[in-house]
């Protein structure tokens, strides 16, 4: 464990599990939905924007705004075109939603092959560092805004959920559906903030992690990042707002270090036996919120 | 989506068959029906009648051409993969992504146990819904308490596993060149022919299915969708809903096994990438297109799908785009599927001749 350039990639790393993690709590705490779709939203912004500047000769900047532009309103069509009519057909259970928004799932990356070219694409560096040593580890231009950006959403995140009051709404709804329809909170508003700020963070985290992915973005990868995601988000818990970060950082840790020492195969043996151990003693994760009675 | 859907096209109350009489004559059991209505097939009957004849007609549309021979195959193993899913998914409303793995847990037996141990193929047939079934039990028990979601990942990050593992280890499992060059099966001396093999394939899927729905009605297959629509109720009345979530799962997973053996015992060869997880994707949407009030459903969802994906040459890799956002567009506009649809008119066509008729035979009595 004493390879610095290796705690540079778990850095890389957790900092965007993390993000796709928080990007799943924001959401799920909102609507008590795990929208996969989530995985998607940032293969979606990082190709498109990186096919807009490579294919279409935009400038980095308003290729940006408008894949977060685009990706928010994905975000808001997920919630009001699919997930919400599916969920007020079907009586109960999370099936039927579920399987909707893995058709999502498919149906974006497949439209997004298929608009942005089935090959990958380099990611752009967005606000690059020059290159520069720390110690004896290489930082390269991309590293230093991912990790100021996952800084910085996560303390917002944290403030607007505790502080504002469309943030404490937020919890509300999550916690119960009904006591906040009969306190007189706009839920459906509350839910749709949700899934738009979700789509908004894994937007960010495809942007800004795309140029450390070392073979590029392609239409695959959502389904991937998905998983990753919420792995991070079950590890971590929804206890707190950090719970995401710490989650992707075991995550990163394990992804780096395990193939490290124990060979390449070893990762997906791992994951599963974290995913099992965790799933059968720790469902709620290492941070859990505790109630008061 | 399956809730609801189920309930319109045929929920537990739907197994006796049509229930519309008008005012015919008492037969004792079902006063309000003519007499006559009981030689109609109830429509788990009419359902496994009009599989059969499916069953026949894409066996004689395969002919001996050996392309739509490979087709068939791959239909047939949609098929079981899709009835396999449909146990767990729309009985008891439990997602598991792992039917890559059971899958390719089927083939790699009969490939494993022929190459390593010497023994016939049809063994590994029998042996792989074992492991199977094992390891969908254990991946339950360990989710047992916590949501559906829980299950969805824990089951894929199971397929990404296995997939690593039939990849990496070439000891046992022939690494990435896994087993080429299988013999063709042979029973107690007989060898079928490539046409007798897509005969038989056919007959498999039309038996599981017709199990399955029998399974659908029988009275634990009525218990475990009340437990999906109402488990507090069933927990009530003394059942362990999460062990029966298991088992369901565990049948499941037997089916989805023999679906791997019969695609590796038709291709003579498994690799690691006979069976992705791409499969399971695809598989998971069948019983939605197909309708989810009858198994049937998924078999038809899984031969327009197969021909939608693979054999419609026009939309060339865009298949899987229209499977998706076709599955969007069933759950949003037409929940009852394929089948749902065909059922609603059957009912209308049974129900409108029982009015005419009842109408000329009232006065005879």
């Amino acid at each position: 464990m004493g390879n610095p350039q290796l705690w540079v990639s778990v850095f890389v790393d957790g900092a965007f599990y993390g993000l796709i993690a928080l990007a799943y709590y924001v959401t799920l705490i909102g609507s008590q939905f795990f929208n996969f779709a989530i995985g998607p939203y940032a293969m979606v912004t990082g190709l498109g924007a990186s096919w807009l500047v490579v294919d279409e000769g935009w400038s980095l900047w308003s290729a940006v705004v408008v894949m977060l532009a685009a990706i928010a309103v994905l975000g808001a069509v997920t919630e009001l075109a699919v997930v919400r009519p599916v969920q007020r057909r079907a009586t109960g259970g999370e099936l039927p939603a579920l399987v909707a928004v893995a058709a999502l799932l498919f149906a974006i990356q497949q439209l997004a092959g298929e608009i942005f070219g089935f090959t990958p694409l380099p990611g752009q560096p967005i606000l690059p560092t020059s290159t520069f040593t720390l110690g004896s580890a290489t930082i390269q231009a991309s590293v230093v805004p991912l990790l100021a950006v996952a800084a910085a959403v996560f303390l917002l995140v944290g403030l607007w959920v505790r502080l504002t009051p469309t943030g404490r709404m937020l919890r509300a709804v999550g916690d119960s559906n009904h006591a906040a329809r009969l306190l007189g909170f706009p839920v459906n508003r509350i839910r749709l903030i949700a899934f738009i700020l979700g789509a908004l963070i894994a937007g960010l985290a495809g942007l800004f992690f795309a140029p450390s992915s070392g073979n590029g973005v392609n239409f695959m990868s959502g389904l991937n990042w998905a998983l990753t995601g919420f792995l991070a988000l079950v590890i971590g818990g929804t206890g707190t707002v950090w719970a995401p970060l710490l989650g992707g950082f075991v995550l990163a840790l394990v992804n780096i270090f395990v193939p490290y020492y124990f060979g390449g195969s070893s990762v997906s043996y791992v994951l599963l036996g974290l995913a099992v151990v965790f799933f059968a003693f720790r469902p709620e994760g290492v941070f859990a919120r505790r109630v008061r009675t | 989506m399956s809730i609801s859907a189920e309930q319109q096209a045929g929920g537990p109350q739907d197994a006796g068959g049509p229930a519309v009489a008008e005012r015919g004559p008492a037969t004792g059991a079902e006063p309000s029906r003519p007499r006559w209505s009981r030689h109609l097939p109830t429509q788990a009957n009419a359902s496994a009648i009009v599989g059969l004849v499916g069953g026949a007609a894409a066996l004689l549309w395969t002919g001996s051409n050996g392309y739509r021979e490979s087709l068939l195959i791959l239909g047939c193993m949609y098929s079981l993969v899709a009835v396999g899913m449909y146990v767990p998914f729309v009985l008891t409303g439990t997602l598991s992504m792992a039917y890559s793995a059971y899958a390719a847990i089927g083939g790699y037996t009969v490939a494993i146990l022929f190459a390593k141990a010497g023994l016939p193929l049809w063994v590994g047939w029998f042996v792989a819904p074992v492991i199977s079934a094992a390891v969908a039990v254990i991946l339950g028990v360990v989710t047992r308490r916590v949501s559906g979601f829980y299950l969805v990942a824990v089951t894929l990050l199971f397929a990404e596993a296995f997939s690593t593992f039939v990849q990496s280890n070439t000891t046992l499992a022939g690494g990435s060149h896994g087993f080429p060059g299988l013999p063709t099966i042979s029973l107690f001396g007989w060898t079928p022919t490539v046409v007798q093999f897509g005969i038989a394939a056919v007959a498999l899927v039309w038996v599981v299915t017709y199990l399955v729905d029998r399974l659908r009605q029988s009275p634990w297959g009525i218990l475990v969708r009340t437990m999906r629509e109402v488990p507090v109720a069933v927990e009530a009345s003394g059942v362990r809903v999460s062990w029966m979530r298991v088992v369901a799962l565990g049948i499941g997973a037997m089916i989805g096994s023999l679906a791997g053996s019969l695609f590796v015992t038709s291709v003579h060869a498994v690799n690691p990438l006979t069976f992705t997880l791409t499969l399971v994707f695809i598989a998971v949407f069948m019983p939605v297109v197909g309708g989810v009030g009858t198994a049937w459903g998924a078999v038809v969802g899984a031969a327009v799908v197969t021909e939608l994906t693979l054999n419609f040459s026009a939309v060339g890799s865009g298949g899987l785009l229209i499977v998706s956002i076709g599955v969007l567009v069933i759950l949003l506009v037409a929940p009852r599927g394929i089948v749902g649809y065909i059922d609603v008119a059957r009912k209308w066509v049974v129900a409108t001749g029982m009015k005419l008729l009842s109408k000329k035979s009232t006065p005879h009595d």
